[in-house]
């Protein structure tokens, strides 16, 4: 990776885009890279769209926000209307395709808009929970900022203490993390 | 007992953690406070983990009383410290005068929220006023302002050290940004690093008999002639001044042939820094100077740039905080002063950029 990476990801409170964060960013500094995430807290803490700063380098990283991603995803209908202001056009706008009524609220201006059916895939052949773990996948997939094999080991760091109640649990996570890094090859 | 640390070691956490390690390997034997976000996990963190190495915890009923238990704490010889934000910052400034007053060390870090009042639970640069002179003294303090987690672990400790040694309250200036974000950082024990603890001592209860073998400890907050009030405020102008020299730290990034110089402090270096390097590659004569203590300031050191520069942006998430103590520090100097504020925002590095290619 020449450059760094800015991500930006956004969705109801809930549906884990602060623990995929975590995870990502996990995985990175376990990589040696430098990684900073910031989370937009506040009010948005007592429900509403709830976004994550990420950024990983090579190098030491400067200010914890920026104007504009390289990658956002936005997993709702709120969050899409509250994201398109982080693209410019070197950005990869990535949806839910199962969220509703929102072609007029895409960015206009980005790279590329994606529509990724990770609530699709999770819900269809693994499990509603772990669609943060799909969409987790799709973001490693679109931009090798981390490798599978770091990404499971931060799951396993994160999630363990589930993981050895239930195995099976361990097992359906690293699933989705493939589906993810599949699907998005598939739509891109 | 077993060390917080040993040795040295890499970690990836949020600041608010940062500062609950960088308490404990300090050696602080307690921490006095009441909730606000977003200081709230320093408590958090402290309370979880200072048990296991036989630390202590107070919760007070608000700011006020925080303050003061942590300058009660340190009067009884506790390496003591307290944690707060925004009102709260406000509420410890009675207390914290009155550390200044009687020169009690205390150690106080402070995570700047949006302002005034309420405002916001994210971030801001607008407590540093408030910080450096807050009260009804003149702001004979110590103020380290942090800009990324390694300065926030390194301060936190040495707070702890500048303000036994001299004895006058010592603040850590971070803010909301770098409480609630996670970054790399490297965590020691101090005595890895050859970091000596200053000894923390009582101010009252000492052994001994006053007058035979130890002075009076004579502590007075209360003055009944003006006079006595001058005599006592000189000195502590005159030590402060005698001991600036040794506490001011700065750090300068690509100044020395600098024709433009971008001065911003704490979280905000970060873009100046991050711009400065982009800038550079395009060729273009931009330096940036962070004081990191904000008291005393770097004033000589800053002047000495400023003037060699053709213009100075102070570049600020708060309306004109930095600006006023850039502007009392340079005075004389004729290098014109171009200001960037943001109030409650956050400043990133792209912004930084394109203000300062209206003046190259």
């Amino acid at each position: 990776m020449a450059k760094g990476v800015k991500i930006a990801l956004a969705g109801e409170g809930g549906q884990g885009v602060q623990s995929v964060a975590m995870i990502l960013t996990e995985a990175a500094y376990a990589m040696g890279k430098e990684a900073l995430y910031i989370p937009n807290f506040g009010v948005e803490q007592r429900g509403g769209v709830s976004v994550a700063f990420v950024q990983i380098d090579d190098e030491k990283i400067g200010s914890p926000k920026f104007k504009t991603a390289d990658i956002v995803v936005a997993l709702s209908d709120r969050a899409v209307r509250r994201t398109t202001m982080y693209c410019d056009q070197e950005t990869l706008f990535f949806y839910d395709d199962n969220i509703e009524d929102v072609e007029e609220d895409l960015p206009k201006n980005s790279k590329k808009v994606v529509a990724l059916p990770a609530i699709k895939v999770a819900k269809e052949e693994l499990h509603p929970r772990v669609f943060n773990v799909v969409v987790m996948g799709a973001v490693i997939g679109a931009t090798g900022v981390v490798t599978e094999e770091k990404a499971k080991e931060a799951l396993e760091s994160k999630l363990g203490y589930k993981f050895e109640q239930n195995p099976e649990l361990r097992e359906m996570n690293f699933k989705a993390l493939q589906r993810g890094m599949e699907i998005v090859k598939e739509v891109m | 007992m077993t060390k917080p640390i040993e040795g040295e070691k890499k970690v990836f956490m949020t600041g608010n953690e940062v500062v609950a390690w960088a308490a404990l390997a300090a050696g602080a034997e307690i921490m006095y406070g009441y909730p606000i976000t977003p200081q709230n996990e320093i408590m958090h963190y402290w309370t979880r983990m200072a048990p296991k190495y036989g630390r202590k915890f107070l919760q007070t009923e608000d700011e006020i009383s925080a303050g003061f238990t942590c300058t009660g704490g340190v009067l009884a010889g506790k390496r003591a410290f307290t944690a707060t934000a925004g009102p709260g910052n406000t509420l410890m400034q009675e207390p914290m005068s009155m550390a200044e007053m009687m020169r009690i060390p205390t150690v106080l870090i402070v995570c700047q929220r949006g302002g005034p009042s309420t405002a916001t639970v994210i971030y801001s640069q607008q407590e540093t006023t408030m910080t450096c002179y807050g009260g009804n003294g003149e702001g004979f303090r110590i103020v380290y302002s942090t800009a990324t987690h390694q300065e926030l672990f390194d301060y936190t400790i040495k707070a702890f050290n500048t303000a036994w040694k001299y004895r006058f309250p010592t603040f850590v200036l971070g803010d909301g940004y770098q409480s609630k974000m996670r970054e790399s950082l490297s965590i020691y024990d101090p005595e890895a690093r050859n970091i000596e603890m200053v000894r923390a001592e009582p101010y009252v209860v000492k052994g001994g008999v006053p007058g035979e073998n130890r002075d009076p400890a004579h502590l007075r907050n209360t003055y009944n002639m003006e006079e006595e009030l001058y005599e006592v405020i000189m000195d502590h102008a005159r030590e402060y001044e005698k001991i600036a020299p040794e506490i001011i730290e700065y750090e300068e990034y690509e100044c020395d042939d600098a024709d433009v110089l971008l001065v911003a402090h704490g979280v905000v270096s970060r873009a100046a820094k991050g711009a400065v390097k982009e800038l550079r590659q395009d060729g273009k004569k931009v330096g940036h100077f962070k004081p990191v203590t904000l008291r005393p300031f770097p004033e000589k050191e800053l002047l000495e740039r400023a003037k060699a520069a053709k213009q100075v942006i102070v570049i600020e998430s708060a309306y004109g905080q930095l600006d006023k103590l850039v502007k009392s520090h340079l005075y004389g100097c004729s290098t014109p002063i171009a200001q960037y504020f943001r109030p409650g925002e956050g400043i990133t590095i792209e912004e930084v950029v394109q203000e300062t290619k209206k003046y190259l």
